[in-house]
């Protein structure tokens, strides 16, 4: 294998060059990299000056590591095996000139191939040569990128500790740009938001939100909060009223991005194993929510308020509240307009709060509730299926007579009978028939069956 | 606004300056009413004794130039009718409480004081108040440290004792002396029932920057009468701030002393909330005097006052004041959605724990209901 000489500072302080020493004049490594030559990415360590390591720190670090960190970055496609498509760790060449993971083409050749699989032709020697060079310039590399990679990440990680700093004094504009600067690293950095965290950023943050905090405050620290990994102390720290009650403030009334970065950290602090109820119990919440769940403008704002929602339902003491403020018919009219996975969560919190008398009669109420379960049977998938089902089963057993007719209306002796018919789910048949018979209670047979619309197969 | 347009005659030479005068002045009055949509009015609602013109006081300290000294020397006499006001209503409320009570010799006021304390009831209940002299500064202060006195004020909420009664009487010195020029805060402490509609024009960034905006306050009277008759004139209006003393839970009003002083409010706040005149309008929920709450939450259980009266208390201390706040505030949360008809769940309505006679506070406060308002006028004009 090649022996490289030591480095050469070049007199000039720029970035130093590496010169292959055994056989001929190769191609500066630096330049060649740089340049794109090889195909792969940016330059090496672009205006930071920590130019190539020398090789025997870079033989110290392990190529497999490297490579499988430096997973996402575009490898030049000369180091890659045309066999696997991965990276070369240990390139040999044919007699073709053709190169290959020595693993990879010694299997090939162990299963009774003996052509070049590239260029098909019959292999005239069968021996495989290191190529000492590729695997060189393989790993000199990956070390290059792989120390740029931990540089970069360690500027980032110490410039999000000096904003941090910084944010402890500054007041008004400042704060609010320092803010803005520590949002930016920790969207784009996860090294970023490891190094905030583990200095304490959670609670310095925290400690910005109160019942005097502005607007322009509130939503930037809200936006970097969201991203990070909050621990349990972090999260019970962030679930104080005055905090919530912010947050709840600047749902209603933030842009689009605050109002879903709102949404997503209280579904965040419920996660919390000491999380009460009562925290989220303050009805502007519900009302917010329910607001952002309506902007179908926004899909994204639509399923993160149905995930809070469905959230909040499973605290039992909450659910007469939502019902309260009009949730139930809100969401049976909304539903049409759903896609597949907001139809679900919608369903979800409309079968638990069937759970409750308020739900049950909010639904009875609401005239669109029958027609639209009835036509979500079997239309989208078995658990919307069966919380349609459910649902129906809570409102037809509260006013079998009057329910039990619109539902026949709507058609759902038809869909019943289909569930019965097709679904594998024994829990579903059982229930699909137990509605059946609910609502057929009031008719007779053929009055019943002529009511159902049934094509002649299903007769 | 007289109608000064008349109609056009040619030929006459006087009439046409008369036009010219009159498309003049129309002019002026399209630029005057067009500059008038740009201020935002405000409108300062509540019950008796809520806190509305202290805030009003503090608004003009904050954005306006303060108090003159002219200003200043003219609450003297207020001040110094409230602190006979007080002594009347305590001296009168020992003898009640003396005659009904079944431990009467606790407000039996001593002998030394019996007769100071009959002059100055007589005094509290005249037309017009003398100058507060040292010598009757005296007679109040020995009458106001007498344990009947005192016994007494522990159960003022059951008078109408005034919440300045113990910033005065224990500033009595001060207050009687002869150059006596009241302070910023006594101005502040200062009770004087607002009668009419008072207003000042304001801008939260200091009158000399261009920018900001500019807002007019409206403080009217907390009293009951006739509310119906002129609240629609304050159509239009950009928000309503809604003061509401959160320390009253156990105190009467003052025009019956059978009706509990929160559920007045409660009543006053729903009434409000539906008024047709309303409908857009933002909703800034003051809950006030939370420095007096604090104090009594520790010793006066909130389920004294029905609206409240499904409390209970978790813990003690700060927590606990902060866990009945919260109650509380909650409370006012569920009547205005009660209130509230789905159409008009999109207006503005935030709630803020403050305490009137907090400058700072009170400063922050206005900060943030500027930047609210600020936020709806972008978010209406379709910039957010």
């Amino acid at each position: 294998m090649a022996v490289y000489q030591s480095n050469r500072l070049r007199k000039d302080g720029a970035l130093m060059g590496l010169d292959v020493g055994v056989g001929g004049q190769v191609l500066d490594l630096e330049t060649a990299v740089k340049d794109g030559i090889l195909g792969g990415g940016g330059g090496i360590g672009v205006g930071g000056g920590c130019g190539l390591i020398s090789t025997a720190a870079a033989e110290k670090l392990d190529l497999k590591k490297m490579i499988e960190e430096l997973e996402a970055v575009e490898v030049p496609s000369v180091f890659i095996c045309p066999i696997s498509l991965d990276p070369m760790r240990d390139p040999v060449t044919l007699c073709t000139g053709q190169t290959y993971e020595r693993s990879n083409i010694l299997k090939w050749f162990s299963m009774g191939h003996y052509t070049c699989p590239t260029t098909m032709q019959e292999l005239w020697d069968d021996s495989v040569t290191p190529n000492a060079t590729l695997q060189q310039l393989i790993h000199t590399w990956f070390a290059t990128k792989y120390s740029a990679m931990k540089k970069r990440s360690q500027d980032v990680q110490g410039r999000a500790i000096e904003v941090l700093e910084i944010l402890k004094k500054a007041k008004g504009q400042s704060r609010i740009e320092a803010l803005k600067e520590l949002r930016q690293l920790a969207a784009a950095h996860s090294t970023a938001r490891k190094s905030l965290v583990d200095n304490g950023g959670v609670g310095s943050l925290s400690s910005l939100l109160g019942p005097f905090t502005t607007h322009a405050v509130g939503s930037e620290v809200i936006a970097i909060l969201v991203s990070l990994d909050l621990d349990y102390s972090g999260k019970t720290n962030l679930t104080q009223p005055a905090k919530i009650s912010l947050m709840v403030d600047m749902l209603n009334e933030g842009s689009i991005e605050t109002r879903i970065n709102c949404t997503r950290l209280i579904e965040m602090l419920m996660e919390g194993k000491d999380f009460v109820s009562e925290n989220v119990s303050s009805l502007s919440l519900l009302v917010g929510l329910l607001k952002l769940v309506k902007n179908e403008r926004h899909p994204n704002g639509v399923i993160a308020g149905l995930r809070l929602l469905k959230a909040i339902c499973s605290h039992e003491s909450l659910r007469a509240s939502i019902v309260s403020i009009g949730a139930v018919s809100q969401l049976v009219e909304l539903l049409p307009g759903f896609k597949a996975d907001c139809i679900e969560l919608a369903l979800h919190i409309l079968e638990v709060l069937s759970t409750v008398p308020e739900g049950r009669l909010a639904l009875k109420e609401c005239a669109k509730t029958i027609p639209n379960m009835v036509k979500l049977l079997m239309k989208v998938s078995e658990s919307c299926t069966q919380l349609a089902l459910a649902i129906l089963w809570a409102v037809c057993k509260l006013a079998p007579e009057e329910c039990g007719a619109l539902a026949v209306e709507a058609g759902l002796a038809a869909k019943l009978l289909l569930v019965i018919q097709s679904c594998y789910n024994p829990v579903l048949k059982q229930r699909s028939a137990e509605l059946l018979k609910l609502c057929s209670s009031n008719y007779t047979a053929t009055n019943f069956i002529s009511k159902c619309k049934l094509t002649t197969t299903i007769q | 606004m007289g109608s000064l347009c008349s109609k056009q005659r040619y030929f006459d030479k006087p009439e046409n300056e008369e036009n010219g005068q009159a498309a003049e002045i129309e002019r002026r009055i399209e630029q005057e009413t067009k500059a008038e949509k740009h201020i935002q009015k405000l409108l300062l609602l509540g019950t008796g004794d809520s806190g509305k013109s202290t805030i009003f006081k503090q608004i003009k300290l904050l954005f306006q130039s303060g108090f003159g000294e002219a200003e200043l020397k003219s609450y003297t006499s207020i001040v110094h009718a409230n602190v006979y006001q007080t002594i009347k209503i305590l001296h009168d409320g020992s003898k009640e409480l003396a005659q009904n009570e079944a431990e009467s010799s606790k407000y039996i006021i001593s002998s030394a004081n019996k007769d100071v304390g009959e002059r100055l009831s007589e005094i509290g209940g005249r037309l017009n108040y003398p100058q507060l002299t040292k010598e009757l500064a005296e007679e109040i202060g020995s009458l106001w440290n007498d344990p009947a006195i005192q016994e007494t004020y522990s159960r003022g909420n059951e008078l109408q004792v005034p919440d300045c009664a113990h910033y005065f009487m224990e500033n009595l010195q001060r207050l009687s002396d002869a150059n006596y020029l009241p302070t910023k805060e006594d101005v502040l402490y200062a009770r004087v029932r607002t009668t009419g509609v008072v207003e000042i024009q304001f801008s939260p960034v200091g009158e000399n920057k261009k920018s900001g905006e500019v807002y007019r306050l409206f403080d009217v009277g907390g009293q009951r009468n006739e509310r119906r008759k002129w609240i629609h004139l304050f159509e239009g209006v950009t928000a309503v701030i809604f003061c509401a003393a959160i320390s009253e839970y156990d105190q009467t009003l003052f025009e019956d002393e059978h009706k509990n002083r929160m559920m007045d409010t409660k009543e006053l706040f729903e009434w409000v909330l539906k008024q047709p005149c309303f409908e857009k309008t933002s909703f800034m929920l003051f809950l006030n005097k939370f420095d007096l709450f604090e104090k009594k939450v520790a010793n006066v259980p909130l389920n004294v006052c029905e609206w409240f009266k499904d409390y209970q208390p978790v813990s003690s201390g700060k927590q606990e004041v902060e866990h009945a706040y919260e109650f509380v505030k909650k409370k006012f949360e569920e009547l205005y959605f009660q209130s509230t008809s789905p159409d008009r769940v999109d207006r503005v309505f935030k709630i803020y724990r403050t305490t009137a006679l907090d400058q700072k506070l009170v400063k922050k406060t206005f900060k943030l209901v500027d930047e609210t308002l600020r936020r709806r006028n972008l978010f209406e004009a379709g910039l957010l």
